[in-house]
């Protein structure tokens, strides 16, 4: 016999079962809903956070400040040492007039009005931009170490590190993890642990039903297939419920960031991929919990 | 077609166990109708039982159309009972189910097209007068009512074997008459039939074969009506017992 009408089969036996005890599924649709969105939620502040990161970090420099009479030959002796780390992707030899240029730019012209050039600050610079791959805390650190070190080297006067803003964003990072992975992970089980009740107390107010198909010849497969229909289904709605929920959230956000904040970044709280993820791990989570309710049930 | 050699059933662990069937031999002949009698707690739930799988023979033989069925599989069982259609005394109807939809299952078991369920149960129904009840629920179905569909749904696929425990037990003498009457009705059109009760005056009435148990043991086979009829597994299917993944196609 085709498949499609076995399907169509358990599902309308699914929906009988869903029909059957309208309260609890409901509980078990909103808590794999709150679940799913949560985790959803902390996947994507994760996942722009990282990429805040990463555009931080690409930017990153460490300037060393040499002293100003250091000859030519020291400052390539430097460099070339410098360029040997392997978090160092580029390295810049600033002049002392090529700073001093850089700096009268950054300076307000109306202070600069009759200033004499040499009270301008310039001094030798080597500018170090570094590999944006830093995968974590701990190369950071590493960085910060080695940093240190050079401010040891003879001839250097002092090292810049513009690292505050990105360590700050790394413990931002650590917290949204932790917290983040803790409550999904407290929210999955609870989602599970609904799910799992209601298709126990499901097979507990059918038991008589379940005897009698198991007499009339219904394989255990059968049997067990409605009951795995309806946890795929409490999953499904409980995604969807979800999705919508994070979709208004995400318009919401999207109206603030515009009309209170005047910025004009695109924040994505839902794109297309987390709602595939939330549509096929309903699903996956609502069968899982049921698979596990009916454990070895039914065996004859 | 049903064969029982040295049939012994205790239920419980040793020492402390019940026998419910001691030392039973019988059989039954294909196209049969055979009444099991005796007092309570003479053992006729256990025997339907094990017959069906639902409980394992302590010791002994219970052999349907010559095969020991107590050597099948577990994954075999299925369609074992795919041979037989059971009725009980409380009808066992499922609730969430119309009238129609408790008739169908066992075809939806069987896995088959809508438009032959619609049919076979629209003609089922009719035949025990309850067509116009087909999306009734069966708590609002009479006693009578009920043990008719019960019948109906045992039925549906045709199988070789309808067995019925106390199928009157819940119902007025009247309406057992008429149900018993339809059992027989079947059993003329060619169905095994092994109708388990304790009701002696309708077994008087009726007069078909009869078995009777007494603590266990069968102490008489009265055989008044003996139509005939062979040893022979005509009419059963067990070409599928030793192939479980058949049904899934
Ligand atoms: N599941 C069981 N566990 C223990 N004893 C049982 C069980 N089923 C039946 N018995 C016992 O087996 C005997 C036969 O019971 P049963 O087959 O139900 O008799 P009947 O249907 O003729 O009334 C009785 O003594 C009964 O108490
Ligand atoms: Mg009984």
């Amino acid at each position: 016999m085709s498949a499609t009408l076995r399907l169509i089969s358990f599902l309308r036996a699914a929906l009988r079962l869903m029909r059957g005890s309208p309260w609890l599924n409901a509980v078990s649709v909103l808590t794999i809903a709150a679940s799913l969105s949560l985790c959803g939620l902390f996947a994507m502040a994760f996942f722009n956070a990282h990429t805040l990161i990463d555009e931080l970090g690409s930017s990153l420099t460490i300037q060393v400040y040499l002293e100003p009479d250091t000859p030519e030959e020291r400052i390539g002796q430097i460099e070339a040492r410098l360029r040997e780390h392997e978090g160092v992707k580029r390295v810049r030899a600033l002049s002392s007039e090529a700073d001093r240029e850089r700096n009268r730019k950054l300076l307000d012209p109306a202070l600069l009005e009759g200033l004499d050039d040499e009270a301008i600050p310039g001094q030798p610079v080597l500018a170090l931009e570094l590999d944006s791959s830093l995968a974590s805390r701990g190369d950071l650190e590493a960085l910060v170490h080695w940093a240190g070190q050079i401010e040891a080297v003879e001839a250097v006067e002092d090292v810049a590190f513009g690292a505050e803003r990105l360590r700050l964003l790394f413990a931002v990072l650590e917290i949204i993890r932790s917290v983040g992975v803790v409550l999904s992970a407290v929210l999955l089980a609870s989602a599970l642990f609904f799910v799992f009740t209601t298709v126990r107390l499901a097979v507990w107010g059918r038991r008589r039903e379940i005897e009698i198909l198991s007499l009339m010849g219904a394989t255990p497969n059968f049997i067990r297939a409605p009951f795995l229909l309806e946890g795929a289904l409490q999953g499904l709605l409980g995604a969807v419920v979800a999705i919508v929920a994070v979709g208004l959230l995400h318009l919401e956000l999207e109206g603030l960031v515009r009309d209170v904040y005047l910025l004009q970044v695109q924040p994505s709280l839902l794109p297309p991929g987390m709602v595939l993820w939330l549509l096929v791990g309903g699903p996956c989570l609502g069968v899982l919990a049921s698979g596990l309710s009916l454990g070895r049930a039914f065996k004859v | 077609m049903i064969q029982l050699y040295n049939v012994s059933k205790r239920y419980g662990a040793e020492g402390a166990s019940v026998t419910a069937l001691d030392d039973v031999n019988m059989r039954v002949r294909e196209g049969e109708m055979v009444f099991l009698t005796g007092p309570s707690g003479a053992g006729k739930s256990t025997l339907i039982r094990l017959l069906l799988c639902v409980e394992r023979v302590s010791s002994g033989q219970v052999l349907i159309g010559g095969r020991n069925v107590h050597a099948l599989r577990d994954e075999s069982i299925p369609y074992l009972r795919r041979n037989f259609g059971v009725v009980f005394q409380d009808f066992r109807l499922i609730e969430t189910r119309d009238v129609f939809d408790n008739v169908a299952i066992g075809m939806e078991i069987l896995g088959l097209p809508r438009k032959d369920i619609v049919r076979r149960v629209g003609q089922l129904l009719e035949a025990i007068g309850l067509q116009e009840r087909a999306h009734a629920s069966p708590r609002d179905l009479s006693g009578g009512e009920a043990q008719r569909v019960a019948i109906a749904r045992a039925l549906v696929n045709e199988p070789a074997i309808l067995l019925c425990d106390e199928p009157t037990g819940n119902l007025d003498p009247q309406l057992s008459r008429e149900i018993i009457q339809l059992v027989c009705e079947v059993n003329r059109r060619g169905t095994t039939v092994v109708v388990a009760t304790h009701d002696a005056a309708l077994i008087e009435e009726f007069g078909a074969r009869t078995l009777t148990l007494k603590g266990g043991r069968l102490v008489q086979d009265r055989d008044r009506a003996d139509r005939g009829g062979d040893m022979l597994a005509g009419g059963l299917d067990l070409s599928r017992l030793d192939d479980p993944m058949a049904e899934i196609e």
